[in-house]
């Protein structure tokens, strides 16, 4: 079901317009739910039996392209897609003023957060946007993350905050922070040893999945990092708009203007696979750079397709043709190990896991995946639908 | 401040899904019609809702802000998954 933004900065739709959000996140639900069951089994039964053996993604997926169930799938989820940003852009607009003027009450606020540490934000209005930001609308969002209308401006993160929350139809959470719940809750468990003082989310957007490791870590000083101003300061003030002191910080995630073995986990979630190769390699470099010796480097990801199925890495695919993310397919080629050992990481420093959703399967399910050895089911990794699990790896230095 | 407005569409090319483009362009009519009737179906449910209730109805004037008690919503929410099931049923028996 559709769960709204509650925090301070929610918006207050129409009754027409909050039904139309629900019909968007229904089709959504329907197109991944039932309609992506429907595929499978189209695949399954017409063209599975044409397929070569050893047959790969990319020749699941020219072979599914003219299929009728490919088809409407694809043309039913690109609609939905639109539909998604649309059902909350107007409301946005005409809110537009008033919650510009909210977020600024709340980021000059200085007795918002429970332990008496204000957080902050720094902006560099001279900072480049790089190119796989500023020139595609990724995920169809109109605008893109970088969208921004000036001084106090934070219509962009409010787009991304209410969009995804209509994207996601509840399987992301409450405030949208599932990831970073489940995923901090895992560590905490699985190394209660390590308490990290400084935490750096890379890509942090508008701070979903930063604000977790405040939570986790209350001692740690967390920054997130993003190119993107508007959601930037969206990100900041709906930090304080929930009680957390966090900093943002608008820098680019292949320069970070840090000092060297400042950091003790250096984190991101769903980034890398927006990132040409080159970035990917630069951010692996800076996240060694940045850390002190047994920090820990981590992200949450899509899983590479030599960890997939054939089906289930053309599943996967899909956004790349047809969601505006032309980095998605290449990212999924790259071996992850391989990355962290060219960064500097050493190879039995290097692990991956699935980690289950906290919303979904419960806290018990997290702790039983601390010492399990049971392999993650290929067909739950990375999709939002029911039974999710996130996929995770990471280096210690 | 509020800025330049939002973009109402995303940037980029349109990757063709259909031999004939116009299929796609029925389906999208087809989608924003549906939620058009969701939206009015909801309308309707509200005001019956209200009218329905007459104590309610005499003391709190119609207004935008009225909205569903939480069983009637829940109940709609049923509604609405079971009608996007049945208009997309056709597409996924294809």
């Amino acid at each position: 079901m559709t769960r709204y933004v509650s925090h301070a900065l929610k918006l207050a739709p129409s009754r027409d317009e909050q039904a139309s959000q629900d019909f968007v996140s229904s089709l959504r639900a329907h197109v991944l739910g039932p309609m992506a069951t429907g595929l499978r089994a189209s695949f399954d039964a017409d063209v599975a039996p044409r397929l070569a053996a050893g047959a790969t993604s990319r020749d699941v997926l020219k072979a599914m392209q003219p299929h009728p169930a490919f088809r409407f799938y694809t043309a039913t989820r690109m609609k939905a897609q639109q539909l998604v940003w649309d059902s909350v852009r107007t409301t946005i607009e005409r809110q537009r003023g008033e919650l510009a003027a909210r977020a600024a009450a709340l980021s000059t606020d200085a007795g918002t957060t429970t332990d008496g540490e204000a957080g902050s934000l720094t902006l560099t209005p001279a900072l480049p946007i790089p190119k796989n930001v500023a020139a595609i609308d990724v995920h169809l969002m109109p605008g893109s993350y970088s969208f921004d209308g000036g001084d106090g401006d934070i219509a962009a993160g409010s787009l991304y905050d209410n969009g995804l929350s209509v994207f996601s139809f509840g399987l992301m959470g409450e405030t949208l922070d599932d990831i970073g719940r489940s995923i901090a809750l895992w560590l905490s468990l699985r190394h209660p040893e390590f308490q990290p003082g400084h935490v750096l989310d890379l890509g942090c957007s508008v701070g979903h999945q930063t604000l977790p490791w405040k939570l986790t870590y209350p001692q740690a000083h967390v920054t997130g990092l993003d190119v993107a101003p508007a959601c930037l300061r969206y990100a900041h003030a709906r930090a304080r708009s929930m009680g957390i002191a966090a900093h943002f910080l608008q820098a680019n995630a292949t320069s970070v203007p840090l000092a060297d073995a400042s950091q003790d986990l250096v984190f991101s979630s769903m980034l890398l696979h927006e990132l040409p190769v080159k970035d990917i390699k630069a951010l692996f470099r800076e996240a060694h750079r940045l850390l002190r010796p047994g920090g820990l480097m981590l992200h949450y990801e899509l899983p590479p397709n030599e960890a997939l199925s054939a089906y289930d890495g053309f599943y996967l695919d899909w956004d790349s043709l047809y969601n505006a993310e032309p980095y998605y397919q290449g990212y999924r080629d790259l071996s992850p190990p391989t990355l962290a050992a060219e960064a500097g990481f050493a190879a039995d420093r290097y692990f991956e896991a699935a980690v289950p959703s906290l919303g979904w399967h419960g806290e018990a399910a997290v702790r039983a995946a601390v010492t399990s050895q049971q392999a993650a089911s290929s067909s739950k990794l990375g999709r939002l639908e029911d039974g999710v699990q996130w996929f995770i790896y990471g280096a210690w230095k | 401040m509020t800025g330049a407005p939002l973009p109402e569409t995303a940037r980029g090319s349109h990757p063709e899904v259909f031999e004939d483009p116009s299929t796609e362009v029925l389906l999208a009519m087809v989608l924003e019609l549906a939620r058009e009737q969701w939206i009015t179906r909801i309308r309707l449910a509200t005001l019956e809702h209200w009218a329905a209730h007459e104590v309610t109805a005499a003391s709190v004037p119609w207004s935008e802000a009225y909205r569903l008690p939480p069983d009637a919503e829940q109940a709609a929410a049923a509604e609405r998954d079971a009608f996007v099931a049945r208009l997309l049923k056709p597409a996924s028996t294809i």
